[in-house]
């Protein structure tokens, strides 16, 4: 057995260990109706987390990512009466253009993704506010069941919104694997400085993997909106470090250029397993966030990759 | 001729690009105390009122001044703990949760041996700054031996102290009323409290680590290049768990001037510190990817983020709209004060 070929599929192998063990603990666990129920739970996240997965992959990260679906929340329940279901195309819209903005910022400001995610945060958050007056508001129920009501029923047995996520995952690979932008993703994450040095226009893939980060961060807000019926410039609050959390478990590094979307949907499983585990395993409330840090610690130390991080470690 | 043209050169190595780029912040900031009494100005000139500019400001006062050390002082200790790691070309992000611990334990510390400063419950000072050396050290271990990215390491550490001061609190408050330690805020020398000067004091001790000692040298070589520092025999992962164990005393003193703020220790008095501590850092002039800036640049940042967020409350703007401003004013700060010839990329 080679240590270093067996590296790679340290994610699933986690994942599958956790399950295990928590299966093990309760065998509740593995009632297949309460698994679908808690997989179909975590889509939002998971939506989120797969535009992060750009993000990271090029070597940056998008903090936007939550304030956008926040502000998604807003617009989706104000605009819900006005376009029916196209109001989804100015959700999806809205995160491209706040994801490429941020892109903007990052690559002509050469202000660093962190710091310019973050500030993109607070001018969605800023809109969000000023859309919703500062109220937490409410889809009209009929309206949305006219227009969305299908999220909520399941062909053989899939739920509809799992098959969204699903489809989504699809895509993502789909872009990250088989188009030369996934290619280009790939170099840029890998080593800008070639990148820029092989004629690529580093600039142009790295605002259009932001944009795509947002609007899948508004694909997030929007689904969360239509589940919970309303919007507020704080309901999609607690997700952004899980999305972070999901993406790097999964072993997609912060430095870039390995991993990538299929990691991440195995990173969602498993912040969803560890979550899950602390219902199954009975520990108390009080207890639970110390107890998925220690866990989250543990996870990561075994997901890592560290043959890819070149020997430093920053 | 010799004269002039040393004369001009002086000139021009006065204001040269490196140099304007280097003191960009403290022209933003000078810029953003003069911007605020001149929208109070225009206010005033349009109802009609007799102002004059600077002087009749509400804004550039004294009081004003007071309040802004006061809502900075905590965060400014955050900072500069930060900074440190950050000079690395690290990242901290437990100091939400590391603060919240330090605070929890200080009170219950404090409560428990007496409740008053003239008792032995002054020990519970040191004991908070121990706890936060300790949760630093604890950090810097996991981000070194286990080799994860310290992003990753000080984000699980977050968690996990958050979820500690909680198991110990239970989501109760507990309150420090003791008048002696709430002096920090009470009494004021010179119009500006107490705490605001052992901030102070701790800005020149962090000054003197980051300038006179070895330790602080070698943030730097650390920050410039990783490799490079190791292969001339630096001892690297000792100088980072170092770094990181410095940061968390910082993040306690951080907790307990926030706790002499408030008057209250619970979970939350963490909250809100992690994006504000940093966003001040780099708008301070502090590089994310390290080597560069040092603690006068965090406190040059950390007045700009306090100043944007007490001038646009000064100057009435509508609540839903500072967010915004505040966002971009930071975007402004981040781009002028980057020295793009020396930048070949951003992340």
């Amino acid at each position: 057995m080679n240590l270093e070929r067996i590296k790679p599929h340290f994610p699933w192998m986690t994942l599958l260990a956790l399950v295990c063990v928590v299966g093990a603990a309760n065998p509740a666990f593995f009632d297949p109706l309460g698994f679908l129920s808690l997989v179909t739970d975590v889509v939002p996240l998971f939506i989120m987390a797969l535009g992060m997965t750009f993000a990271i992959y090029i070597g940056g990260i998008d903090l936007s990512a939550q304030q956008v679906a926040n502000m998604v929340t807003v617009v989706a329940t104000v605009y819900l009466s006005q376009f029916g279901i196209g109001v989804a195309v100015i959700c999806v819209l809205a995160g491209f253009l706040f994801g490429a903005m941020s892109g903007f910022v990052t690559t002509r400001l050469y202000v660093p993704s962190f710091v310019s995610t973050l500030a993109m945060g607070f001018i969605a958050l800023s809109a969000a506010k000023y859309l919703s007056g500062q109220r937490a508001l409410s889809m009209d129920v009929t309206e949305r069941n006219t227009s969305f009501g299908w999220m909520f029923d399941s062909t053989a047995g899939v739920p509809h919104q799992l098959a969204i996520a699903i489809a989504l995952l699809a895509f993502a690979w789909f872009l990250q694997t088989r188009t030369s932008f996934g290619r280009a993703l790939k170099a840029v994450g890998s080593g800008e400085l070639a990148a820029v040095a092989s004629g690529l226009n580093v600039d142009r893939v790295k605002i259009l993997a932001f944009a795509i980060s947002g609007a899948f961060a508004g694909i997030a807000g929007l689904v969360f909106s239509v589940k919970l019926s309303g919007g507020d410039a704080n309901l999609a609050n607690g997700f952004l470090l899980l999305a972070i959390v999901a993406v790097l478990v999964g072993g997609t590094p912060l430095t870039g250029g390995v991993g990538g979307v299929i990691n991440t949907a195995i990173g969602t499983l498993i912040v969803m397993v560890i979550r899950a585990a602390m219902v199954y395993l009975e520990i108390s409330a009080t207890q639970q966030q110390m107890v998925f840090g220690v866990v989250l610690i543990i996870a990561i130390a075994l997901t890592i990759d560290c043959s890819k991080l070149s020997g430093v470690v920053k | 001729m010799t004269d002039i043209s040393a004369q001009t050169e002086a000139l021009g190595g006065l204001l040269t690009r490196d140099r304007i780029v280097r003191w960009a912040p403290v022209l933003v900031l000078v810029a953003l105390v003069l911007l605020f009494p001149f929208f109070e100005f225009l206010a005033d000139l349009v109802e009609g009122k007799e102002h004059v500019y600077l002087l009749d400001s509400r804004f550039f006062s004294i009081r004003n001044g007071a309040r802004i050390g006061i809502a900075a002082t905590p965060a400014l200790m955050v900072a500069v703990g930060a900074t440190f790691i950050i000079i690395m070309g690290s990242i901290d992000l437990s100091m939400e949760g590391t603060i919240s611990v330090c605070a929890v334990l200080f009170a219950f510390a404090f409560l428990g041996w007496g409740g008053t400063l003239a008792s032995w419950a002054w020990l519970a000072i040191p004991l908070a700054l121990v706890v936060g050396a300790l949760l630093g050290f604890v950090n810097g271990m996991i981000h070194v031996r286990l080799k994860i990215p310290s992003f990753m390491a000080s984000l699980a550490m977050g968690f996990v102290g958050t979820g500690l001061a909680l198991l110990l609190t239970g989501g109760d408050r507990l309150r420090v009323e003791d008048e002696l330690f709430r002096s920090l805020l009470t009494v004021r020398w010179l119009n500006f409290p107490i705490m605001c000067y052992v901030a102070l004091a701790f800005l020149l001790l962090a000054w003197f680590i980051q300038s006179h000692t070895a330790l602080g040298r070698n943030f730097y070589a650390v920050g410039g290049g990783e490799q490079l520092a190791q292969s001339s025999g630096l001892n690297v992962a000792r100088v980072r768990i170092m770094g990181f164990t410095l940061a968390g005393i910082f993040f306690a003193v951080g907790a307990l001037l926030a706790v002499g703020r408030i008057g209250i220790a619970e979970t939350a008095t963490g909250n809100n510190f992690m994006f504000v501590s940093i966003t001040a850092v780099v708008v301070g002039g502090t590089a994310l990817w390290g080597g560069i800036g040092g603690v006068w640049n965090t406190l040059v940042g950390v007045l700009i983020v306090n100043v944007i967020n007490n001038g646009m409350v000064v100057i009435g703007l509508p609540p839903y709209v500072q967010d915004g401003v505040l966002g971009t004013l930071v975007i402004l700060a981040v781009a002028l004060s980057t020295n793009r010839k020396s930048v070949t990329f951003v992340k």
